[in-house]
C-alpha cells in the first residue's frame, strides 16, 4: 500500500514539476522558430493537453498523499499539527491550495482570454484593446507558471524532509 | 546532507520523468495538428534542448542518490545506464538523421535513399522514446519505496 501510494505521489510530482519545466524550457522557447500563427496553434493544443495532466496531478496529490499518510500510520501521533512533522505537512497542503488557485486562474480566467477571437465587425481600437488584454493574459500566465514551479520545488524540499526526518518547520 | 541528497534525487528524477511524459503525452499528439515542415523545425530545437535537460536531470538524480543512499544497487544502476544510453543514442545518432537534409542537386535515387533514411530515423526515434517512457516508469517504481521511507514514525 505504502509503495503504491508513494509511486502515485512520485508520478504526480513528476508530471507537475517535470512537465512544467519541459513546457517552460523545452516547448516554449522552440515555438520562436516557427511562424507566430503556427506557434499559437502549438501553444494552444499543447497547453490544452498539459492542463489535463496538471489537473490530474493536482487531484492525485491529496489522494496519494492521504493513502501515504494512512499507510505510514502518521495519524496516530498525538497533537499531530503541534509537531514539526504535522506543521510541515500542513504547509504542503496550503501550498497545494495555492497551486489549485493558480491552476484555476490559468484555466478559467487567463486562457479563455487568450483564446478569444475577434468578430467580423471589430473596430481597430477594439482590436488593439483586445491585443493588449491578450498580452497581459500571456504575461500573467508566464508569471504564475514560474511561481508554480518555485512552489513545486519548495514542496519537493518539504516532502523530502518528511521522508527522512521530522519536517523542516 | 542526506536531506540535500534526497532533494536532489527527488527534484532531478521528477524533472526527468515529467519531461519524458510531456514528450510522449503532450508533444507527440500535438504533432498531428501542425504541418510536417513546422514539426521538423520544432523537433530539431526541442530535441537539442530536451537532450541536455534530460542528461542534466539524470546527473542530478545520480548525485542525489550517491549523497543520500550511497552507490545504487544493480537494478537502479542498470536502469540509469539504459536511460543514458537511450538519450545519447537519440541525441548523437538518430535525432540528427531524422533532420538530415539533402542537396537539391542530388540524383533522384540519392534523394530517395536519403528520404528513406530520414523516415527510418523518425520511426526509430518514436520507438526509442516509448522504450524510454517504459524504463523511466519502471525505475520510478523502484525509487518510490526509497522516497517514502519515513523511519521516524
Amino acid at each position: 500500500m505504502q509503495v503504491f501510494a508513494s509511486y502515485l505521489h512520485l508520478l504526480a510530482v513528476a508530471v507537475y514539476l517535470g512537465g512544467s519545466i519541459a513546457m517552460e524550457f523545452v516547448l516554449g522557447p522552440a515555438q520562436k522558430f516557427i511562424p507566430p500563427a503556427q506557434a499559437q496553434v502549438v501553444g494552444q493544443k499543447s497547453a490544452d493537453r498539459f492542463l489535463v495532466l496538471v489537473w490530474t496531478a493536482l487531484a492525485l496529490f491529496p489522494i496519494s498523499g492521504m493513502l501515504l499518510f494512512f499507510a505510514i500510520g502518521a495519524q496516530h501521533t498525538s497533537d499531530f499539527f503541534g509537531h514539526s512533522y504535522g506543521q510541515t505537512l500542513f504547509t504542503m497542503m496550503m501550498l497545494w491550495v495555492v497551486l489549485v488557485v493558480n491552476g484555476t486562474l490559468i484555466t478559467f480566467v487567463f486562457r479563455p482570454k487568450l483564446a478569444e477571437k475577434a468578430g467580423a465587425g471589430t473596430t481597430g481600437a477594439a482590436m488593439s484593446d483586445r491585443m493588449k488584454q491578450k498580452e497581459l493574459a500571456a504575461t500573467w500566465i508566464s508569471r504564475i507558471t514560474r511561481a508554480d514551479l518555485a512552489i513545486a520545488l519548495v514542496v519537493v524540499l518539504l516532502g523530502a524532509s518528511l521522508s527522512y526526518g521530522n519536517g523542516l518547520l | 546532507m542526506k536531506l540535500a541528497g534526497l532533494v536532489l534525487l527527488s527534484a532531478g528524477w521528477c524533472s526527468y520523468l515529467g519531461g519524458v511524459l510531456v514528450m510522449e503525452l503532450v508533444w507527440r499528439p500535438v504533432q498531428a495538428h501542425i504541418p510536417p515542415s513546422q514539426t521538423g523545425a520544432l523537433c530539431a530545437t526541442m530535441g537539442r534542448r530536451y537532450r541536455w535537460m534530460a542528461l542534466a536531470a539524470l546527473g542530478v538524480t545520480a548525485i542525489g542518490q550517491l549523497i543520500a543512499f550511497g552507490p545504487p544497487g544493480f537494478a537502479l544502476a542498470a536502469g540509469w545506464g539504459v536511460l543514458v544510453a537511450l538519450i545519447v543514442s537519440m541525441g548523437l545518432f538518430v535525432h540528427p538523421q531524422s533532420h538530415a537534409r539533402w542537396a537539391a542537386s542530388a540524383a533522384p535515387a540519392q534523394q530517395a535513399r536519403a528520404r528513406q533514411r530520414r523516415l527510418g530515423a523518425i520511426k526509430v526515434m518514436g520507438a526509442l522514446l516509448r522504450i524510454e517512457v517504459a524504463v523511466a516508469l519502471l525505475l520510478a517504481a523502484s525509487l518510490a519505496p526509497q522516497l517514502a521511507h519515513s523511519p521516524h514514525l
